[in-house]
């Protein structure tokens, strides 16, 4: 009994223990084989992780005050899981009218064949808000509990329908600012990039870094877990306020003078803040495919920045401080206008093809004569010194602007072979020779800012990884002395007041000059086409902005004294309120209480 | 001379049975604890990480949540929809001549904005858990029997 109790125990400890062994040895064996490693890598591969394309989030837009001019907005799309779909006809019919489409085009997507290989999923639409999704949702659900599976054809359903979020860019103020901020390409959900304005120039750190990420299904690495970060937001020098309120009164002005277009600046020549920058045409950013309907041929999409013209007698401002800074001229020079200045070969005229007599420089820019200028840049400053400070002013060159898109008309100079001596003649009062609304505005901004030129700027602060980085403002220069531009100002103070001009704004002190420039029109200079502007700062004795405006082509006067000062006007007797600036009285009182 | 003792009886072949099956049976209940505490603890770790993966993309959908909130609050205060209100409740904008410049005494307009403390700035968010959950044992024992101050245990997590 007992010898064959043990005779069976070990015969099964033996067969159990050979078992054990040969599945050790098989395991032994399988781990060790070549076709192991090869499995084991290509699991790892399959399966140990899952590609997935993350964008990060496009960073936000904000005006100076922290409102929200570009922020990203949850959408859906639309599309089928093939293998999956029972009845597309229900699917056809359900989505027939949604964003457009047909129930053929829908028809077409969702009866594609199902291939493993290469037709799984089909897109419908995209970019569908929340609200048709949370319906579509509910009917889907509806037909599944009448039809589960789908597995009756002759019932609706939805089944193989699915729909996924995604961020997409979104500007809550549609076409205000546009010309600043530019738009996102957001249709192109691949290749989509920033174009123009602040979303071109800032592509990159609005963007962030989209990346391909490996993420672990092995619950175990969860250390490699990525962490992608966001695109950084902008705070910019923008004021939503002024710049709905410089639209408006650009878009009444255009109207109301008859101008093919208008370009309004507002600027602090303290630091180079730009508050606004108005311009037309604008566009509706949300939908910005339609940019093209309105910027036919070669309209820039912002011509403060990317328009070239002649800006006329505004450009006298530099000229005169140019003068004086060299010490050529002071308040006591005198010129005799006879109305006709020849020169290089040519003849200089003045607007009003008369003479003025006997002028101090003030009357030379208080009349705006120029023939007078002419006089002071050939026969005083001469072509060296005048292209000198020209180009210390930043003329023919970029301002850095912050915005995508900054276009230059290079300044011809004696010994280039396009320029010819009576250029200097005509450069002085600003024909001849093309800037762009933000040169300009930049250039007399030294005047403005006791010959300092800021680097004008859109970009206030940049917000990345939770930290506020606030931007400094930057010299572009000091083309002239502080004393030259507080010479200049108080004679363009008094030049406004002498001749009581519509720029003036009752209870504060302001100087400015306007300009009206002529248009060549095949080789000739038309005398009724003209480019009217008006550049004023204020107040005079501590600017705190500076107003460039510019109408293009008005039909009801073709002057800057009629159609653009009053414009000035208008916009700075608001600004004044909204910069919280005492009048001259107030802040009299205001200094005296302090004194 | 030692004496050598010898067992008189041998133990009942049920008992040495017994005891070799309680012997196998204590090494197998050993393993199988080990193996229980591995695989519990796998278990558990398997589960944190699935949750972990399920917050992180929860995490990327709070955030979409977030990013689409503030835009909608933006479109509801945009310029044309404050403008609109404002003519509903019957405001209007005063021309300029009725516009009267007024000192205020200690109003220094409006602050610069901040949407992020500025670099350098330490987080001055508190944590997120109540302080009261944060205390060890000593520092409940200590604040609740050794100080008279009844906040002290906390205080001394601070």
């Amino acid at each position: 009994m007992k010898k064959d109790t043990f005779s069976r125990l070990t015969l099964i400890g033996v067969i159990l223990s050979a078992s054990s062994l040969l599945i050790v040895l098989q395991m032994l064996h399988i781990q060790s084989s070549t076709k192991h490693q090869e499995l084991s890598q290509w699991a790892d591969e399959e399966y140990s992780y899952a590609i997935e394309n993350y964008t990060p989030e496009r960073g936000n837009i904000y005006d100076r005050w922290g409102r929200l001019l570009a922020g990203d907005e949850d959408v859906y799309e639309l599309g089928v899981m093939l293998e999956y779909v029972t009845n597309p006809d229900t699917i056809a019919r359900t989505l027939e009218g949604i964003n457009g489409l047909t129930y053929d085009d829908v028809y077409a997507v969702v009866s594609k064949e199902y291939d493993a290989e290469d037709s799984i999923y089909a897109v419908i639409t995209d970019f569908l808000p929340s609200g048709v999704i949370d319906v579509l949702s509910e009917i889907k659900q509806t037909y599944e509990i009448e039809n589960p599976y789908g597995k009756n054809p002759d019932l609706p359903s939805l089944r193989g329908l699915i729909w996924s979020s995604h961020l997409k860019r979104s500007y809550p103020e549609n076409s205000l600012a546009s010309n600043i901020l530019g738009f996102y390409a957001f249709r192109d959900r691949q290749e989509g990039l920033g174009y123009y304005g602040v979303e071109e120039y800032y592509d990159n750190l609005l963007a962030g870094n989209a990346m391909d990420t490996f993420m672990p299904r092995n619950p175990y690495l969860l250390e490699s877990l990525p962490e992608v970060p966001a695109g950084a937001s902008l705070v910019l020098t923008i004021d939503r306020e002024i710049q709905a309120m410089v639209e408006k009164k650009l878009d009444e002005a255009i109207e109301k003078y008859g101008a093919v277009s208008g370009t309004v600046i507002v600027l602090n020549p303290e630091n180079g803040d730009i508050y606004a920058m108005a311009t037309q045409p604008r566009v509706n950013l949300n939908e910005y495919w339609k940019y093209q309907e309105q910027f036919k041929e070669s309209t820039p999409f912002n011509r403060a920045i990317s328009e070239t013209y002649e800006p006329g007698s505004v450009f006298k401002v530099l000229t005169m401080s140019a003068a004086f800074d060299a010490g050529v001229v002071d308040d006591e020079t005198t010129y005799y206008d006879s109305g006709r200045y020849e020169y290089g070969g040519g003849t200089i005229l003045n607007w009003d093809r008369k003479g003025h007599g006997e002028q101090t420089m003030q009357g030379c820019m208080q009349k705006s004569l120029n023939v007078c200028l002419a006089w002071v840049a050939t026969e005083k400053l001469g072509k060296d010194k005048f292209y000198d400070y020209m180009r210390a002013f930043g003329i023919g060159q970029r301002t850095s602007i912050d915005l995508g898109g900054e276009e230059i008309w290079p300044m011809s100079v004696p010994g280039d072979s396009d320029w010819y001596p009576i250029q200097l003649a005509t450069n002085s009062f600003g024909q001849g020779i093309a800037v762009t609304p933000i040169q300009l505005a930049a250039a007399i901004s030294a005047v403005a800012n006791d010959g300092k030129m800021m680097k004008p700027h859109v970009l206030k602060a940049i917000i990345q990884d939770g930290k506020q980085y606030n931007t400094t403002p930057q010299v572009l220069g000091v083309p002239i002395k502080a004393e030259t531009a507080k010479t200049m100002t108080e004679m363009l103070v008094q030049s406004l007041q002498n001749e009581t001009s519509l720029a003036l704004v009752p209870g504060y002190k302001i100087a400015g000059k306007t300009g009206t420039a002529e248009i060549p029109v095949q080789g000739q200079y038309s005398t009724d086409l003209t480019n009217a502007s008006f550049v004023g700062w204020g107040p005079a004795d501590d600017p705190k902005f500076l107003i460039y405006v510019w109408l293009e082509k008005p039909e009801a006067s073709p002057w800057g004294s009629v159609v653009a000062a009053p414009l000035f006007s208008d916009i700075a007797k608001e600004l004044v309120v909204y910069l919280d600036l005492p009048p001259e009285d107030a802040l009299q009182n205001l200094v005296a209480k302090e004194g | 001379m030692a004496k050598k003792t010898k067992q008189a009886y041998k133990q009942a072949p049920w008992r040495r049975q017994l005891q070799s099956a309680g012997f196998s049976l204590v090494l197998v209940i050993a393993i199988l604890a080990v193996l229980s505490i591995y695989l519990i603890i796998s278990a558990q770790a398997a589960s944190a990480g699935l949750e972990i993966m399920d917050m992180h993309y929860e995490e990327e959908e709070i955030m979409r949540i977030i990013a689409n909130e503030r835009t909608e609050l933006a479109w509801k205060t945009s310029y044309t929809e404050m403008q609109k209100r404002a003519e509903k409740a019957g405001y209007q904008v005063p021309p300029a001549e009725n516009v009267h410049f007024m000192v205020i005494p200690g109003y220094q307009g409006q602050n610069p904005v901040l949407l992020a403390p500025p670099p350098g700035s330490e987080n001055t968010l508190g944590p997120v858990v109540n302080e009261y959950y944060q205390q060890s044992l000593w520092d409940w024992f200590y604040g609740t029997f050794l100080t008279t101050s009844p906040t002290a245990g906390v205080e001394a997590v601070k």
